[in-house]
């Protein structure tokens, strides 16, 4: 399926540096998206740590070191296509480049990151995260949410403490229950999607979803076909109501397939391996 | 300078140094040193130099602060000294030099909410228990235990029933539907079920599905029981033991 997909990201208007990062390697279809914490400008060590190591992962497995940690961090009842085995391997090990890093240099210590990344193959999505930095998917209108929040809040929220109304309204939203860089292991979020012609994903950091509501990030997609664009105009409207935070954005557009009487004699068989 | 290290189970949570104002510690999380468990007092105690020695003070706290295992109203600290509030440890660490502390380098300007903390599993699973135990009123049931099913009462498709396991139900002759609609000229996604944190949400593809005979005009929640209705084909939306 061909995809067009393009990614923006900012510091805000209030915060005095970036510590998101992102990175789209076309080739792959693959997108990677981080949002880093920590004191000085550790955040920004620890997101880039993170998005770097997951592209270099995913680009080259088979150089890829530490292939055990898959199995040994892994669940063998999970029946993962290779290419979500692999995604959720390059994520482990950018874990643990971050819980190292921070081992070995004092000074780092506490910084830790979000990771989000889609690895599309055909029309499957392998999706991983940890965190709560999102992916959405808008098909025919609709606009979900395909990552779970990885916050305190979020937690509350589907163990039924909290209605979702008090969960945006609560003082502890940044709280998290997993990140990048605090433990040797870390439980990856997988998923795998089967993806559409006309889907668009959005990968996004929550300095945007903290100022700009699901609504109009439909609307923004919808009306607005350049990824890019559509990503600067998201980037924009978070701004405009304070940009508190970084805001990242990546939006990638499956296109339609080409239509024809022969369209219907296509067989899809969906999952790889 | 000396600082504090909050520690849950053996590990680092945060770490203050003390200087010339005092720490303060409690639930709320306007505290230097917030601690989110409801053993925990909004503001449960203090921790200051006086007359060059470093003191703790509980603020009238429900459950008690304790320094290595004496309830305490006040009271000196000293270097190695731990004190406990609830399940939580604090280590005093008076000697100087300190790394550190995990908050510093944040700018004045960035709003003071936004502190990432990290709790690591055991800390949340304890932390989500306690709320739990102390009665917090639970306004959703949790629902894990019934599965979403929606189950066929007319109309040409592939299964009888259907159980949704999936964050995202297609409903058309895609071959990635769920429900997959029979016949030639059905629309590759008619209708869509998608799952969100409160509940499973019908919303339109390139038909508009109704719900209990009344077409939706956005995303709708569905209760158990509804009767969906799209391009000939009706079911009921239904939790299952």
């Amino acid at each position: 399926m061909q995809i067009v997909s393009g990614g923006v990201t900012d510091q805000g208007r209030v915060r005095t540096n970036n510590e998101d990062s992102f990175r789209i390697v076309e080739p792959l279809n693959l997108f990677v998206l981080s949002d880093g914490m920590g004191g000085e400008a550790h955040g920004e060590i620890a997101s880039s740590m993170a998005v770097e190591t997951v592209v270099k992962c995913c680009s080259a497995p088979e150089e890829s070191r530490d292939e055990s940690n898959a199995t040994r961090h892994g669940t063998a009842s999970d029946n993962w296509s290779r290419q979500t085995t692999l995604l959720r391997n390059a994520v482990l090990q950018a874990n643990i480049n971050i819980y190292q890093s921070a081992q070995k240099y004092p000074e780092q210590r506490g910084m830790g990151a979000t990771l989000t990344a889609g690895w599309i193959n055909g029309n499957q999505l392998s999706l991983a995260h940890v965190g709560d930095s999102r992916a959405y998917l808008l098909r025919m209108g609709s606009l979900q949410q395909l990552t779970n929040d990885h916050s305190l809040v979020a937690e509350q929220v589907r163990r039924g403490m909290l209605t979702p109304q008090q969960a945006e309204e609560s003082d502890m939203q940044s709280v998290l229950l997993r990140a990048l860089g605090a433990n040797p292991e870390v439980d990856v979020e997988m998923d795998e999607i089967s993806l559409m012609p006309r889907d668009v994903l959005l990968f996004c950091s929550d300095g945007l979803t903290r100022l700009v509501t699901e609504p109009e990030i439909a609307g923004n997609l919808q009306a607005e076909t350049d990824p890019h664009a559509a990503a600067q105009r998201l980037v924009d409207l978070a701004n405009e109501r304070g940009g508190v935070d970084n805001i990242t954005v990546v939006v990638a557009r499956l296109q339609d397939e080409p239509k024809g009487w022969f369209s219907w004699l296509r067989l899809d068989t969906g999952k790889k391996e | 300078m000396a600082k504090l290290s909050l520690m849950f189970e053996n590990k680092l949570v945060k770490e203050v140094p003390i200087g010339n104002r005092a720490v303060s510690i409690g639930r709320s999380p306007d505290n230097d040193l917030p601690i989110d468990n409801l053993a925990v007092s909004n503001y449960h105690a203090r921790v200051y130099y006086e007359g060059g020695r470093l003191v703790v003070e509980d603020l009238d706290s429900l459950n008690g602060t304790f320094v290595n295992d004496l309830r305490v109203e006040r009271a000196m600290l000293h270097d190695g000294d731990s004190i406990w509030i609830g399940k939580h440890h604090i280590k005093v660490d008076a000697t100087a030099d300190t790394a550190i502390p995990w908050d510093s380098g944040r700018k004045a300007a960035a709003p003071k909410i936004n502190e990432t903390m990290v709790l690591d599993t055991k800390a949340r699973r304890d932390m989500l228990q306690q709320a739990a135990a102390m009665g917090e009123r639970s306004q959703f049931s949790p629902g894990r235990l019934k599965m979403p099913t929606l189950v066929v009462l007319s109309g040409k498709v592939d299964h009888k029933e259907y159980v949704l396991t999936n964050k995202l139900t297609v409903i058309g002759r895609s071959p990635m539907a769920t429900v997959h609609l029979r016949g030639w000229f059905k629309p590759q996604l008619a209708a869509q079920i998608n799952q969100r944190d409160d509940g499973y949400y019908l919303g339109t593809g390139s038909k508009i599905p109704s719900v209990n005979g009344t077409p939706i005009q956005g995303p709708v929640r569905l209760n158990d029981g509804d009767l969906i209705e799209v391009c000939g084909v009706r079911l009921n939306f239904i939790f299952r033991e």
